[in-house]
C-alpha cells in the first residue's frame, strides 16, 4: 500500500465510531422511553457511517427505526471503506483496472452460488430440526471424493453425471442412516438436553467422517479431470471484442471478465440444482409438506404429515445438497479429507448472515461471502497474506453478524 | 471425619502418590512423554467440563485459549531479551537496574544482530525463563476469556458454538499468516521447560517436565474441585440448568459466566505455555477443529459433568490412543493410526446417544456419591427420631 | 416496613399494549390475589416487576428504592421473590442444592454448613426431608412446585409473587400451598397471587387486583370486587370461563360497587 496510514485510520474512524454508536444508542434510547430492540444495531451504522457528524442528530432526535435507517449507514459505511482504500492504495489492480475487479466480482457470485446451496442444505435442516449439523462440511468432502472414485477410479470415463447422482445418493444414505440412529432420539426424550446433544453427536460425527475417509482414502490429494470440455467459441465470430470467448480452460466475457470453465461448469450444477430443489419444495405435497413442518410442527402434525419422517428426509436431503456441491467443486479444487471444514465453518457464516432457516437467505448469504472472499483475496495488497487469511473473512462476518444481529438478514426473531 | 470423607481423600492421596511414585516405576521416556501428554488433556478436557459440563457453557474455543498461551510464552521467548549493555537500534528498550531489556523487531533485521557487532565484548545476553512467559500466558488467557466471556453472554447453545469456532478459527489463521511475527505454519520454536536442567536432570530429560506437568494438573484439579464445590460451583450449575430461575433467585448471571470463562481460559493457556515449553515447537495445527474435537471426545467419553471423570477420560484415552498405534495380530502388524481416531469418533457419538453421563462418571459415581446420599438423608432422619 | 409501589408502568411489545398505567401500592404484609382472563397481562406485570422485562413507561419501587431499572439478581436480592408460571426447578440439581442457590446468592459470605441447616429447616416445613439428595427432575410436578416455594424461603423476600401456584396440583397438594402462603404470610410476608381458580383466590386473598386487556379495572376487597360491573364484563366477555361465572353469580349480599376507579389505590 502505498499511503497504509490513510486506510487504517479510516478503518479505525469506522470500528470506534461503530462502537461508540453501538453503545451509546440503546441508552439513550431507554432513557428516552423509547424502543430499544434496533437501537444497538442501527447507533453502529449510524456511528460508523458519519461518526459525531452523524451520531449526534440521531442521539438528539430518536427517530423511530426502520430497515432503511440500516440500509442507508449501511451503504455509506461500505462506500466509505472503498473510497478510503481507493485513496490509500490506487495502484492496486482493484483500484486501477476495472476489468481486473469485475473479473473478482463475477467469481465471486460464480463461487458464491455454489456455497449458497451448500448453505441451503444447512438451513433446510435447521429449519426442519431446529439443529445445525457440525458435519455438514463432511458432507461436501464425502460428495467429491464419491465423485472422485466411481468417475475415475471405478468407472473411468463414466458421464460425471452419474457421479453426482452417485455422490447425492451416497451422502443422502449417511444422512439418513445418521438421523434415524441418532437424532431421531431427541424426539423421544431418550437424550437429556437435545439442544447441546445436537451439537455435540453432529461434531462427533464430524470428527468420524473425516478420520474414516482419512482412513480409507489416505492423505494424498485427488484431482478430477474437468466435466465438460467446452469447445472453442468465439461469439460473436470474429469481432474484436466478442462477448464471449470460450475455450476448454476460460470463459471469457466481454473480454475483459474471465472466469475458469470448471467454475462455470459447478455454478450451472448449483444453478440447476437450485431449480429442482425449489420445484420439489414448492410443487410437490412431499416438499409442502416440509415446508409445512417448518413453519408449524404441531400444525403439520395434525394434518397427517410424520414429523419424524420430515426430520429424516430434511437431513438427508441437506447432506446431499452439501454432497453435491462438493461433487461439483471437485474438479475445481483438488481434495483431501478435511477440505470440509472450511467448508462447514463457510455454511455457518452462511446461514447466520442469512438468517437461521431462511432458504432465501442462505442463497443471498452465499452470495455475499463468495464476494467478500474473492474480493478479499484479490484486492488485500499482500498476495501471500491475502490468501492464508481466505478463511478468516467469513469468521469475521459470523463474529460481527453474531454481535450485532444474531437474527441475519432474514432471520425469525429469537 | 465422616466416612465418606475418608474415602475421598483415600483415593485422592493414593492417586497423588500413584502420579508422584510413577517415573520410579517406569523411568522410560516414552511413557514419560505419554504421561506428560495425558496430562495436558486431562487439564484440558477438565477445564472444559467445567465451562461446558457444569456451566453449560459448550464453547469450541478452548484449544484457542490454549494456543494463546502457547503463543503468549513462545513469542515472549522469541522477541525478549535481556542484556548487559544496550543495543542502541532495539526499540523498545528498557533499563532495569544494570540490565537492559530489549524487544527484538519482527520486521526487517533483527536488529540485535546487528547489534551484536558493535557491542562491547563480554556483553551477555540472556532469554528470560520460561516461568515468565508462562505468567505472561495465564495473563493473556485471561484477558481473552474476560472479552470472549463478556461477548457471547447473549448468545446461547447453537450459537455459542458458532460464535466460538469463528472465534478460534480467526486465531489460527491469524497465527498461521503472520509469519513474520509467529513463523506460521513452519512452527514456533521455544526453549525448554527447564533451560539448565533441573535436579541434576539435563534439559532434556523428562522427569522434570513430568513432574511439572503433573503438579499443574493437580493443582488445577484442586482448584477446579474446590471451586465446585464453593458458591462458584452452586451457581454455574443453576446458570446452566435456567439461567432466568437462577437470575430471580438472585445469581448474579453475568458475573460467573465471564468468570467461569476467565478462570477455565486461563487454565488451559497455562497449559498451554507448558506444553510448549516442554515440546519446544509450536504450529497453529494445535488449535485445528480436529483437536478440540479430541478433548471432547475424551471429556464426553469419561463423562461430561464431573471433573474427575473428564480427566481420568481424557487420561485413559491418550494412553489408549498410544497403545492402539499398532496392531499386533498374531505376526501381522497393523497400522492404526488414523483408525483408532475413527474408533473415538464413534465411541464419542456411542456414549453421546447411549450413556449420558459418560462412560467413567458412573463408575465414579457409584463409589463415591450414591453412599454419601443415602448416608447422609438417613442419618438426618435418624438424628430426628433421636431427638423426638 | 414492606412497601412496594408501582407507578404508571405500560408495557408495549411492538404494536401491542400488554400493560396499560397500572398503578398500585403494597403496603405491609398484605395477601392481594391477582386475576384477569388469559392474556391480560398478569405474567407482564411479574415479568416487570421482576426485572425480567423493563416497563416502557412507568416506575416500580420497593421499600424506598427504584427496582424497575435493576438487573433480576438485584431485585431478587433487594427483596422480591417470584415464582414462574411453568415450574423451573433446577433439574440437574439435589433438591438441597436448589434451596442453597438462594439462601448462598443472598448471603455472599455464608458458610455452606450454616445455610445448609437453614435448607433442612425448609424441607422440614415443606415435609422434603427424604428428598433432600433427590435431583430436581425425579420430582413429580407438584413436588417441583413446592420446591419453588421453598427456594424464595431461602431468598427470604419481603413480596413473594406466585405466578398460577395452583395451576394443575392435585386438592392434597393444593391444601399444603395454601397453608403456606398463610403461614409464611402470617409471618409478615406480602404476597401476590395469580391464579385462574377463582374459589381459591377469593377465599385466600384480602385484597383482588383486576387486569384485562393490560389495564387495572378493579383494586379493592374481593367481594366488592366480585360486583364490580366491570369485572363482571371483562369476565363474561369470555366465553370458557366457566369458574368464573359461578363464583361471580354466586347469590349473596349485594355490595355497592367500589368506590373508586382503578386508578384508586387502597390504603
Ligand atoms: N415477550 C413477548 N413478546 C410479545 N408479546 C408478548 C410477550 N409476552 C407477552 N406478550 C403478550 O402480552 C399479552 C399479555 O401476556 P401475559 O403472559 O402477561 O398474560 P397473562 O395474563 O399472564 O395470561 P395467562 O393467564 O394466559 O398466563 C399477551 O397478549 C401476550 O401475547
Ligand atoms: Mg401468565
Amino acid at each position: 500500500m502505498e499511503n497504509p496510514t490513510i486506510f487504517y485510520y479510516a478503518l479505525l474512524w469506522i470500528i470506534g465510531w461503530g462502537a461508540v454508536g453501538g453503545i451509546v444508542s440503546p441508552r439513550i434510547y431507554a432513557r428516552k422511553d423509547l424502543d430499544v430492540s434496533q437501537a444497538g444495531l442501527v447507533g453502529t451504522a449510524v456511528g460508523a457511517a458519519g461518526g459525531p457528524i452523524s451520531l449526534l442528530p440521531f442521539w438528539y432526535f430518536t427517530p423511530t427505526l426502520n430497515w432503511r435507517w440500516i440500509v442507508v449507514p449501511s451503504v455509506i459505511v461500505l462506500g466509505v471503506f472503498i473510497a478510503a482504500f481507493a485513496k490509500a492504495d490506487p495502484t492496486n489492480f482493484c483500484v486501477a483496472r476495472s476489468d481486473y475487479l469485475t473479473t473478482q466480482v463475477a467469481n465471486g457470485l460464480v463461487m458464491g452460488s455454489i456455497y449458497g446451496l451448500m448453505a441451503l442444505g444447512l438451513t433446510l435442516i435447521f429449519s426442519i430440526l431446529g439443529v445445525v449439523s457440525f458435519a455438514h462440511g463432511e458432507f461436501y468432502m464425502i460428495g467429491g471424493m464419491a465423485v472422485y472414485y466411481i468417475g475415475t477410479v471405478w468407472f473411468p470415463g463414466l458421464n460425471p453425471l452419474f457421479s453426482i447422482i452417485g455422490a447425492a445418493i451416497i451422502t443422502f444414505l449417511i444422512g439418513l442412516i445418521f438421523e434415524v440412529v441418532f437424532l431421531r432420539a431427541m424426539n423421544t426424550g431418550q437424550v437429556e438436553r437435545p439442544g447441546e446433544y445436537a451439537i455435540l453427536v453432529t461434531f462427533g460425527l464430524a470428527f468420524f467422517l473425516q478420520y474414516l475417509v482419512l482412513a480409507l482414502v489416505g492423505a494424498n490429494p485427488k484431482k478430477v479431470p474437468r466435466f465438460v470440455q467446452y469447445p472453442d467459441i468465439t461469439f460473436p465470430s470474429g469481432a474484436e471484442a466478442p462477448l464471449l470467448t470460450m475455450n476448454v480452460r476460460t470463459f471469457s466475457f466481454f473480454n475483459s471478465i474471465t472466469i475458469s470453465s470448471t467454475r462455470i461448469t459447478a455454478a450451472l450444477v448449483s444453478l440447476i440444482l437450485l431449480g429442482i430443489l425449489m420445484w420439489f419444495l414448492y410443487k410437490t405435497w412431499t416438499g409442502k409438506a416440509l415446508r409445512a413442518v417448518s413453519q408449524d410442527r404441531q400444525a403439520a402434525a395434525v394434518t397427517g404429515i410424520n414429523p419424524n419422517r420430515m426430520n429424516t428426509l430434511a437431513f438427508a436431503l441437506g447432506g446431499a445438497l452439501a454432497g453435491v456441491s462438493g461433487a461439483s467443486l471437485v474438479q475445481v479444487f483438488s481434495w483431501v479429507p478435511w477440505v470440509g471444514v472450511l467448508a462447514s465453518a463457510r455454511s455457518f457464516v452462511i446461514i447466520v448472515l442469512g438468517g437461521m432457516g431462511s432458504l432465501p437467505g442462505a442463497f443471498i448469504g452465499g452470495l455475499i461471502v463468495g464476494l467478500v472472499e474473492t474480493i478479499g483475496a484479490g484486492c488485500i495488497p499482500d498476495p501471500q497474506r491475502a490468501t492464508a487469511y481466505i478463511p478468516a473473512y467469513g469468521m469475521v462476518i459470523l463474529v460481527i453478524v453474531l454481535l450485532l444481529k444474531p437474527t441475519g438478514l432474514f432471520g425469525r426473531e429469537l | 471425619m465422616s466416612k465418606r470423607n475418608w474415602l475421598v481423600w483415600g483415593f485422592t492421596l493414593s492417586g497423588i502418590v500413584l502420579l508422584v511414585g510413577f517415573p520410579f516405576l517406569t523411568p522410560n521416556n516414552y511413557i514419560m512423554h505419554v504421561s506428560i501428554i495425558a496430562f495436558f488433556f486431562a487439564i484440558l478436557a477438565s477445564s472444559w467440563s467445567l465451562l461446558a459440563g457444569y456451566a453449560g457453557q459448550f464453547s469450541f474455543g478452548h484449544m484457542a485459549f490454549m494456543a494463546i498461551g502457547a503463543y503468549s510464552t513462545g513469542l515472549y521467548s522469541k522477541f525478549i531479551r535481556l542484556g548487559t549493555a544496550p543495543t542502541g537500534i532495539c526499540t523498545p528498550e528498557i533499563k532495569i537496574g544494570d540490565h537492559w531489556l530489549f524487544f527484538i523487531n519482527a520486521y526487517g533485521d533483527n536488529c540485535l544482530d546487528i547489534a551484536k557487532k558493535t557491542m562491547p565484548v563480554g556483553t551477555l545476553i540472556y532469554r528470560l525463563p520460561p516461568w515468565h512467559g508462562i505468567i505472561l500466558a495465564a495473563i493473556m488467557g485471561g484477558v481473552f476469556g474476560v472479552l470472549v466471556g463478556g461477548l457471547v453472554l447473549r448468545l446461547r447453545r447453537t450459537y455459542l458454538a458458532l460464535f466460538t469456532i469463528g472465534f478460534s478459527e480467526i486465531v489460527r489463521v491469524a497465527i498461521n499468516a503472520e509469519i513474520a511475527i509467529t513463523d506460521g505454519p513452519n512452527g514456533l520454536q521455544l526453549q525448554p521447560l527447564f533451560p539448565n536442567g533441573m535436579f541434576g536432570f539435563s534439559a532434556v530429560d523428562k522427569i522434570p517436565p513430568y513432574y511439572a506437568m503433573m503438579l499443574l494438573f493437580v493443582v488445577s484439579m484442586l482448584f477446579m474441585y474446590w471451586l465446585t464445590n464453593s458458591r462458584f460451583g452452586l451457581f454455574i450449575r443453576s446458570i446452566r440448568e435456567d439461567e432466568e430461575a437462577a437470575a430471580a433467585l438472585g445469581v448474579h448471571i453475568v458475573r460467573y459466566k465471564v468468570l467461569v470463562f476467565t478462570i477455565t481460559s486461563i487454565i488451559a493457556a497455562v497449559a498451554g505455555a507448558v506444553y510448549a515449553h516442554y515440546v519446544q515447537v509450536i504450529t497453529p495445527n494445535i488449535l485445528l477443529i480436529a483437536q478440540m474435537s479430541l478433548v471432547i471426545a475424551m471429556a464426553v467419553i469419561g463423562g461430561l459433568e464431573s471433573l474427575l471423570a473428564a480427566a481420568i477420560g481424557a487420561i485413559a484415552i491418550e494412553f489408549m490412543l498410544e497403545l492402539l498405534r499398532e496392531l499386533h495380530i498374531g505376526p501381522l502388524v497393523v497400522d492404526m493410526t488414523t483408525w483408532r481416531l475413527v474408533f473415538f469418533g464413534l465411541l464419542l457419538m456411542l456414549t453421546l446417544r447411549f450413556w449420558n453421563n459418560g462412560l467413567l462418571y458412573p463408575i465414579i459415581q457409584r463409589l463415591t456419591r450414591r453412599g454419601v446420599a443415602e448416608e447422609t438423608v438417613a442419618k438426618r432422619l435418624a438424628g430426628q427420631e433421636g431427638d423426638v | 416496613m414492606i412497601e412496594l409501589a408501582v407507578n404508571n408502568v405500560a408495557k408495549d411489545f411492538g404494536g401491542l399494549r400488554a400493560l396499560n398505567q397500572v398503578s398500585f401500592k403494597i403496603n405491609g404484609p398484605e395477601l392481594v390475589g391477582l386475576i384477569g382472563p388469559n392474556g391480560a397481562g398478569k405474567t407482564t406485570l411479574t415479568n416487570i416487576l421482576d426485572g425480567v422485562l423493563k416497563p416502557t413507561t412507568g416506575t416500580v419501587y420497593l421499600n424506598g428504592h427504584r427496582i424497575d431499572i435493576l438487573p433480576p439478581y438485584q431485585v431478587a436480592l433487594a427483596g422480591l421473590g417470584r415464582t414462574f408460571q411453568v415450574t423451573r426447578a433446577f433439574r440437574r440439581m439435589t433438591v438441597l442444592e436448589n434451596l442453597l442457590v438462594p439462601a448462598m446468592a443472598l448471603h455472599a459470605t455464608a458458610h455452606r454448613k450454616d445455610m445448609e441447616e437453614k435448607a433442612w429447616g425448609v424441607l422440614e416445613f415443606l415435609t422434603f426431608e427424604h428428598l433432600a439428595n433427590d435431583l430436581g427432575r425425579s420430582l413429580s410436578g407438584g413436588q417441583q412446585k413446592l420446591l419453588e416455594l421453598g427456594r424464595l424461603l431461602m431468598l427470604d423476600p419481603d413480596i413473594i409473587i406466585l405466578d398460577e401456584p395452583f395451576a394443575g396440583v392435585h386438592p392434597k397438594l393444593m391444601e399444603t400451598i395454601y397453608e403456606y402462603i398463610t403461614t409464611v404470610n402470617a409471618q409478615g410476608k406480602a404476597f401476590i397471587i395469580i391464579s385462574h381458580d377463582m374459589d381459591t383466590i377469593f377465599t385466600l386473598s384480602k385484597r383482588l387486583l383486576v387486569l384485562h386487556f393490560g389495564t387495572l379495572i378493579a383494586d379493592g376487597d374481593p367481594d366488592v370486587v366480585r360486583h364490580d360491573p366491570a369485572v363482571i364484563e371483562a369476565y363474561l366477555g369470555e366465553e370458557d370461563d366457566d369458574a368464573l361465572t359461578t363464583t361471580i353469580s354466586q347469590p349473596g349480599v349485594h355490595h355497592p360497587p367500589p368506590e373508586g376507579g382503578p386508578e384508586n389505590d387502597r390504603h
